[in-house]
C-alpha cells in the first residue's frame, strides 16, 4: 500500500505502539496510576444514593417537595460512604471505588426489579450488580416507588392518540420509537450551573443570603409561607448537607494521613484535609481549592438528581483563571501541577458513569455517554476574546492525554485569535474527537432575539451535547420530545401505519399514495405526517410541564440560580419570572428523509422512471429482488452535497417544523425550537423503520443529526457545510442546535499545511453561521480492526454524537453506523 | 447530444470537478478535469484523460448485472453491451457509436460518462459554489487534466474568466504544449504547476510517448518571461523510470536558482490500475514498486540542494512537500 494512505492520527500511533507494548507515561505518572485502576472494568450500580433518598422520602410524605427534596440529600450526605481514592489530590464521588452508576428510583422505581435483571446482559452498554444490592433495591427500594413516578403519571395521562405515538400501548416501558418522550429518563434537560458562585462566594454566603431572605417574607403572607419559607428553608438545608459531605472527606484524610506511612503521601492527605474543611463552605483562595470547590458541586449534583448527560462544568479556563493566575504570580502553582490537577478531575469524570435504566434511555446514550462538556474560548461577557492561558491549558492537556472526559467544547467567533484556531485543529488533529466547535457567530443572535441580553449570552457555556446555557436565565428543564420524521414518511406510504406494527393505524390516514397524482400530493402528506407528530409531540410537552412540577425539585440547581432565590421558587417550577424558558424538539432521520423524497419526486413524478406501486412493492420486499430499483434511488439527488434539488426540499421541512412552533409555542409559554441533535437515538429509531425510498435497508441506522445519509455525500465536507447553510431558515428564531459530524482520514489534514487548511475550513464554518461541527479524524482501517480485535483496541476513542466514548464500548449497530459515514479524503 | 460538439473557446469536455482539493495548490481548492494529453505515461493515473473526447467506463463492482437490471443491454441500439456468462456485462468498443444512452439508463452508475461538453459559465458556477472556502483559505480554481492546455482557447477562458470572478487560479501542465498557448493562459494564473519527469529525452521518449526538449523550453522560457509567476515544479517518481540519484539530481539541478520555485516529488502509486480496467485498457506497468528507502533518499538529496534556494525565496523554512498524491482520495 502507498504510504500517503497510511498516514496515522496521533491516537492511531499511540494505540499501534500500545499494541506493542510501548506506553508513555512520562509526566503523568500519578494521572496514569489512577487511570489504569480503572479502566476497561465493567461498571457497577452502586445504590447507596437511591436507598438513602428513598429512605428519607418514606419519612417526609406530604411536606413540600423542595423541602423533601433538600432533606433527602442531607440524608444522603450524612450516610453515603465518602472516599479518598489512592493517588488523588481531590475529593469528592458519589459511589463506590472503580467505575460506576447511581440509581434514580423517583424515575424509574417502578420498573427496577425488571431491569436489574437485565442490565448485565444487555448489549448497549452493560452494568454489574452484587446480588445483595439487588435485592436491597428490589425489596426496599422499588416497591415504594411504585405507582408513585414520573413515568406512570405520564403514561397515565397521555391522550390515546399521543400514547399509541409513544409507548405501546399495552406496555408503557416500551417506546416506539416515534414520538418519543425524554422527560422520563432523566430529572432535567442537559443543564449548567454558575460555579463561579460557589468559588466566590461559598455554600456559606448562599446559606446566609437564604437565611437573609427567609427573615424578611412578609410573616402575614400566605404564599410566603406556603411556598417561599419552605424553598428558603430548603436552600439551608442543602447548604447545611454540601458542607458536611465536604468536611467528611476532610476527616477522612485526615484520619488517613495519620495512618499513612509515605511522607509525600502524608502531606498530601493532609493539604486535602485542609482544603475540603475549607471548601466549598467558603470562597476559594488557591486554585487547587477552586478546582476541589466546583467538584463537590459538580458531584453533590448528581446526588440531587440525574441531569440528562449529566451537569456540564461552565466555562472553566474562565471561572478558574482568577485563581491560576493568582497562584501562578505568587509562586504557588506551575502550568505542571495546574494540568495535573485539571487531570485529577477527568480521571474522576471518567469514573462516574450516567447510568440508565430504561432500555430507551440506554439506546439513546450508548458508550456510557455522559456529555460532561467544559467550555473553552469563546468571548467576554463585555464581548472581548475570552481566549487565556488556561485554555491553551485544556487543549493541550486533551491532546497529551486524550481521555473520553471531559466532552472538551470550544466556543469559535469570527475574531478568534490564530493561535486559538491552530491549536483547536491541532488538537481536532489527535484524532479523539475533540474538541467540538460551536459557533459564536451563530448561537449569540439567536439568544439576542430570543430574549438574552448582550453580557448575559456573550457568557454563555456550552452544554451536553450541542446546546448553550445562561446559567442565571435559562429556566427551562423538561426533557423534550425526539421525533422520528423517517416513521412519518413511512406514515405517508403506508397510510398512517408502518410495517413494524402491522395494522394497527398509529397516525392519522393521508390516503394511498398510489392514487397520488402530483408530486404536491406526496409532499402534503408528508407534511401532514410531520405535522401530526410535531402536534402530539407538543401534546407531551404540555403534559411534561405540568407533571414535573410535582414530581421533581432541585435545591442545589436552584441555590445557585440568581432568578430562583430572587423569586424563591425552585428550578422545576414551570413559570420563573424573568426567566427564558429554552425547550425544543428533535428532528431524527433528517437525511433519511429529505433523499427519500427527493428520490420519489425525480424518479416517480419528475421523470417516471418508476410507479409508486413498484417502489412500494420494492419497499415491503426491503428491496430483495429488486436491486436495480434500489441502486436508481440510491444515485437520486442526495442532501450533502451543496445541491439545491435535495436542499430545498430540506429547507422547506424545516420551514413547516418551524412554522407549527411558531405558532403553537406559545401556548405553552416557552420555546420549543427546532433541533437536531440525535444522542444514538439514531439507532433504536432506525430499527423500528422499514426500508425507506432512499435506498435504505430495513431496520438500519437513520441518518444522524444534520449530517448526510451513509455515503450519500460525495462532494467532499465543503459540500456538507453548504447543504447545512442551504437548508436553514435564517429568518426563523425557532432554530436551535444542529449536530453536525464529520469524517476525514488523517491524511487530509497531515502537516503544517493540513493544519492550515482545517483552520480555514473551521473560519469557513464560523462564517457560515453553523452552530456546531465536530470531526473524526479517523482511518477506516482502524475502526474494521477494532471490531476484529476489541482487545488491542480498548483505548479508541471515536466521535459519536455530541460526545466521544471508547470504539469497543459501543454496540455493534452503532460501530456499523460509525464506519459507515462518509470519510472524506480529501483534505 | 453533448458528445457530437466540439471543444471552443466557450465550451469543453470535462471529465471531473473535483471540491475541496488541498494538494494541488494554495488553500482549498476546486480542480476542474479537462479531458485530452499529448503525452502517453506509462504510469498515468487519469487514463480516462487521455483522449479529447468523451468515452464510457464500467465499473463491473458496482454493476449488480442482468439478473437484476440488464437496463443498458436494452437502451443500446448498436448491440454493444454483451451479456457475459457470470451475467455481468462488457461493452464491445468496436461495435459502440457512442451514443451513451446505457449511461443514463444505468441505475447503480456502473457506467459513467468521462467527458461532458460544458461550457465556460457553467464550470464556473460549480467552481464559485466553494467561493466562500477560497476566501479564507487563499484557494480557489485549478485547472488539471490531462493536460489542460490541449483544449487551449476554452483553457484560456476559464482561466480569465475566473480571474474577472475574482478567484485565484492555478494550472496544473505537462509542459508539452505551443509556447503561445502556454503563455496565454500565464497571463490569467496566480499559480503554475509544471510537470518536470526527466531531464533525459530518450528515456523521456521511452515512457511518456514524447521527448523532453519542448517541456524544458517552455520551463527556461517561463522563467524567463514570468518571473514572478509562483511555480511549484513536479515530479512523479517512478521506479525504473527516475527514481535514480542522477535522474533527480539532474531535475533539481536544472530548476536550482530560478525564481519563484518550489519543488515537489509525488511518490510513485497504482491507484489509477482499476480505471483502465473501466475503460477496457491495459495498464502497462503493473509490476514496479518505489521503494519507501529509496524515497526518503530522494528527499533528503532534493531537500539538502534546494534548501538555500528555497531559503531565497522564502523567509521561513523550505517548503518542499514530500507527500505523494493518492488515487484512494485523490490529493
Amino acid at each position: 500500500m502507498n504510504t500517503c494512505c497510511e498516514t496515522l492520527s496521533p491516537q492511531e500511533q499511540r494505540i499501534q505502539e500500545e499494541i506493542k507494548g510501548i506506553f508513555n507515561y512520562e509526566g503523568r505518572e500519578r494521572i496514569y496510576k489512577i487511570l489504569n485502576s480503572f479502566k476497561n472494568e465493567r461498571p457497577v450500580i452502586d445504590i447507596e444514593r437511591a436507598r438513602y433518598f428513598t429512605e428519607s422520602f418514606k419519612q417526609t410524605e406530604g411536606q413540600p417537595l423542595v423541602l423533601r427534596w433538600a432533606k433527602a440529600l442531607k440524608h444522603i450526605a450524612e450516610n453515603i460512604t465518602v472516599y479518598i481514592d489512592d493517588n488523588q489530590l481531590i475529593a469528592g464521588r458519589v459511589g463506590c471505588q472503580g467505575r460506576y452508576g447511581i440509581l434514580y428510583p423517583e424515575l424509574d422505581g417502578d420498573f427496577l426489579d425488571l431491569a436489574l435483571k437485565d442490565l448485565p446482559s444487555r448489549v448497549e452498554s452493560p452494568f454489574n450488580i452484587s446480588q445483595a444490592d439487588a435485592d436491597l433495591v428490589i425489596d426496599q427500594v422499588g416497591p415504594y416507588w411504585k405507582g408513585k413516578t414520573f413515568h406512570e403519571d405520564l403514561a397515565a395521562s397521555l391522550p390515546e392518540d399521543t400514547l399509541k405515538l409513544t409507548y405501546d400501548p399495552k406496555d408503557p416501558l416500551r417506546s416506539r420509537f416515534i414520538v418519543n418522550e425524554t422527560a422520563s429518563f432523566r430529572s432535567s434537560i442537559q443543564w449548567v450551573h454558575d460555579f463561579e458562585k460557589v468559588l466566590k462566594r461559598g455554600f456559606k454566603g448562599l446559606r446566609e443570603e437564604a437565611v437573609e431572605k427567609l427573615n424578611s417574607l412578609d410573616p402575614l403572607s400566605p404564599l410566603a409561607n406556603v411556598k417561599k419559607r419552605p424553598f428558603l428553608e430548603a436552600i439551608i438545608i442543602l447548604c447545611d448537607a454540601v458542607v458536611l459531605w465536604a468536611k467528611r472527606h476532610s476527616a477522612l484524610a485526615a484520619e488517613m494521613a495519620k495512618k499513612e506511612s509515605d511522607p509525600v503521601r502524608k502531606k498530601e492527605l493532609e493539604t486535602m484535609a485542609a482544603i475540603c474543611a475549607w471548601v466549598p463552605e467558603n470562597p476559594a483562595r488557591t486554585f487547587h481549592e477552586a478546582v476541589q470547590s466546583q467538584w463537590f458541586t459538580q458531584m453533590f449534583s448528581r446526588l440531587e438528581q440525574k441531569t440528562g448527560t449529566v451537569v456540564s462544568n461552565g466555562r472553566m479556563d474562565q471561572y478558574f483563571y482568577p485563581y491560576y493566575q493568582k497562584d501562578k504570580q505568587e509562586g504557588r502553582l506551575t502550568d505542571e501541577q495546574a494540568t495535573e490537577l485539571i487531570e485529577l478531575m477527568w480521571v474522576g469524570m471518567a469514573q462516574f458513569i450516567d447510568l440508565y435504566i430504561s432500555p430507551t434511555g440506554g439506546a439513546f446514550n450508548e458508550g456510557y455517554a455522559h456529555w460532561e462538556a467544559v467550555t473553552v474560548g469563546g468571548q467576554t461577557r463585555t464581548g472581548l476574546d475570552a481566549t487565556n492561558e488556561l485554555t491553551y491549558i485544556f487543549l493541550r492537556s486533551k491532546r497529551e492525554f486524550p481521555l473520553n472526559y471531559p466532552d472538551l467544547a470550544a466556543r469559535i467567533h469570527s475574531r478568534s485569535p490564530e493561535r486559538y484556531l491552530y491549536e483547536v485543529a491541532e488538537t481536532i488533529k489527535e484524532g479523539s474527537g475533540f474538541p467540538k466547535l460551536i459557533n459564536d457567530e451563530e448561537v449569540i443572535p439567536l439568544h439576542l432575539s430570543k430574549g438574552a441580553t448582550f453580557e448575559e449570552i456573550y457568557d454563555y457555556a456550552v452544554s451536553g451535547c450541542s446546546e448553550s446555557r445562561m446559567p442565571n436565565r435559562d429556566t427551562y428543564t423538561s426533557g423534550c420530545a425526539y421525533i422520528n420524521f423517517a416513521a412519518a414518511l413511512e406514515m405517508v406510504l403506508y397510510n398512517g401505519r408502518m410495517q413494524i406494527y402491522g395494522d394497527e393505524q398509529i397516525s392519522v390516514p393521508t390516503g394511498d399514495p398510489r392514487k397520488f397524482k402530483t408530486w404536491e400530493e406526496f409532499w402534503n402528506a408528508f407534511i401532514t405526517q410531520q405535522t401530526n407528530f410535531i402536534k402530539h409531540a407538543f401534546i407531551q410537552q404540555a403534559l411534561i410541564i405540568e407533571l414535573r412540577a410535582r414530581h421533581f425539585a432541585a435545591p442545589l440547581g436552584s441555590a445557585l440560580h440568581d432568578l430562583c432565590m430572587k423569586n424563591m421558587i425552585d428550578l422545576h417550577q414551570p413559570v420563573i419570572e424573568g426567566g427564558i424558558n429554552l425547550g425544543y424538539f428533535e428532528y431524527i432521520g433528517y437525511g433519511t428523509v429529505i433523499d427519500s423524497l427527493a428520490a420519489i419526486r425525480k424518479l416517480v413524478f419528475e421523470e417516471k422512471k418508476l410507479t409508486m406501486d413498484q417502489l412500494l412493492k420494492a419497499l415491503e420486499a426491503n428491496f430483495e429482488g429488486h436491486e436495480a430499483i434500489r441502486q436508481m434511488l440510491m444515485n437520486s439527488p442526495c442532501y450533502g452535497n451543496s445541491d439545491m434539488y435535495a436542499d430545498s426540499i430540506a429547507k422547506g421541512i424545516d420551514k413547516a417544523a418551524l412554522e407549527f412552533t411558531k405558532t403553537y409555542a406559545k401556548e405553552l409559554g416557552v420555546h420549543l425550537d427546532l433541533r437536531y441533535v440525535p444522542f444514538t437515538s439514531h439507532v433504536p429509531f432506525g430499527k423500528v423503520v422499514s426500508a425507506t425510498p432512499n435506498g435504505r435497508k430495513a431496520w438500519t441506522p437513520l441518518a444522524d443529526g444534520a449530517s448526510a445519509s451513509h455515503g450519500a455525500d460525495v462532494n467532499g465536507p465543503t459540500a456538507i457545510l453548504l447543504s447545512n447553510f442551504n437548508s436553514k431558515n435564517y429568518d426563523y428564531r425557532e432554530r436551535a442546535a444542529r449536530l453536525l459530524n464529520i469524517k476525514l482520514s488523517p491524511r487530509c489534514v497531515a502537516g503544517e499545511e493540513g493544519t492550515a487548511k482545517l483552520v480555514s475550513f473551521i473560519r469557513t464554518w464560523c462564517d457560515l453561521k453553523l452552530w456546531h461541527i465536530q470531526f473524526n479524524i479517523i482511518n477506516k482501517e482502524t475502526l474494521l480492526a477494532a471490531q476484529r480485535e476489541p482487545e488491542k483496541y480498548r483505548g479508541l476513542l471515536v466521535r459519536v454524537a455530541g460526545y466521544s466514548a471508547y470504539f469497543v464500548d459501543l454496540s455493534p449497530d452503532l460501530q456499523n453506523d460509525i464506519i459507515a459515514r462518509t470519510e472524506h479524503a480529501y483534505v | 447530444m453533448g458528445h457530437e460538439k466540439r471543444s471552443d473557446d466557450k465550451h469543453g469536455f470535462v471529465f471531473n470537478i473535483q471540491r475541496y482539493s488541498l494538494h494541488d495548490g494554495p488553500g482549498i481548492r476546486t480542480i476542474v478535469f479537462l479531458k485530452g494529453c499529448p503525452l502517453r505515461c506509462q504510469w498515468c493515473s487519469n487514463p480516462e484523460s487521455q483522449k479529447v473526447s468523451p468515452e464510457v467506463a464500467l465499473n463491473s463492482r458496482k454493476c449488480i448485472g442482468t439478473k437484476e437490471c440488464g437496463f443498458c443491454a436494452r437502451e443500446c441500439r448498436d448491440g454493444a453491451i454483451i451479456e457475459k456468462d457470470d451475467g455481468q456485462i462488457r461493452i464491445d468498443r468496436n461495435a459502440c457509436s457512442e451514443c451513451f444512452r446505457c449511461v443514463d439508463a444505468c441505475p447503480s452508475k456502473a457506467m459513467t460518462l468521462f467527458g461532458r461538453l460544458m461550457s465556460v459559465d457553467e464550470v464556473l458556477r460549480n467552481v464559485e459554489a466553494d467561493g466562500i472556502f477560497y476566501g479564507r483559505s487563499g484557494g480557489g480554481m485549478t485547472l488539471s487534466g490531462g493536460e489542460p492546455l490541449m483544449q487551449p482557447g476554452f483553457a484560456r477562458e476559464l482561466l480569465k474568466e475566473a480571474r474577472r470572478r475574482r478567484i485565484n487560479t492555478s494550472l496544473e501542465t505537462c509542459g508539452f504544449v505551443d509556447w503561445k498557448v502556454l503563455e496565454a493562459a500565464c497571463f490569467h494564473l496566480d499559480t503554475i504547476l509544471f510537470d518536470i519527469k526527466s531531464m533525459d529525452p530518450v528515456k523521456h521518449k521511452a515512457f511518456t510517448g514524447v521527448t523532453n526538449e519542448l517541456i524544458l523550453d517552455n520551463f527556461e522560457r517561463l522563467c524567463r518571461e514570468f518571473p514572478n509567476l509562483s511555480k511549484r515544479v513536479r515530479t512523479p517518481v517512478v521506479p525504473g523510470f527516475n527514481d535514480t540519484m542522477e535522474e533527480i539530481g539532474a531535475i533539481v539541478d536544472f530548476i536550482k536558482g530560478r525564481p519563484n520555485i518550489e519543488y515537489e516529488m509525488l511518490a510513485y502509486h497504482r491507484y489509477g490500475q482499476p480505471k483502465y480496467e473501466y475503460l477496457d485498457r491495459v495498464y502497462t506497468l503493473s509490476d514496479v514498486h518505489l521503494d519507501d528507502g529509496r524515497m526518503s533518499e530522494l528527499r533528503g538529496m532534493a531537500k539538502e540542494r534546494l534548501g538555500k534556494l528555497a531559503l531565497e525565496n522564502e523567509p521561513t523554512e523550505p517548503r518542499v512537500r514530500m507527500e505523494a498524491p493518492c488515487a484512494t482520495c485523490g490529493s
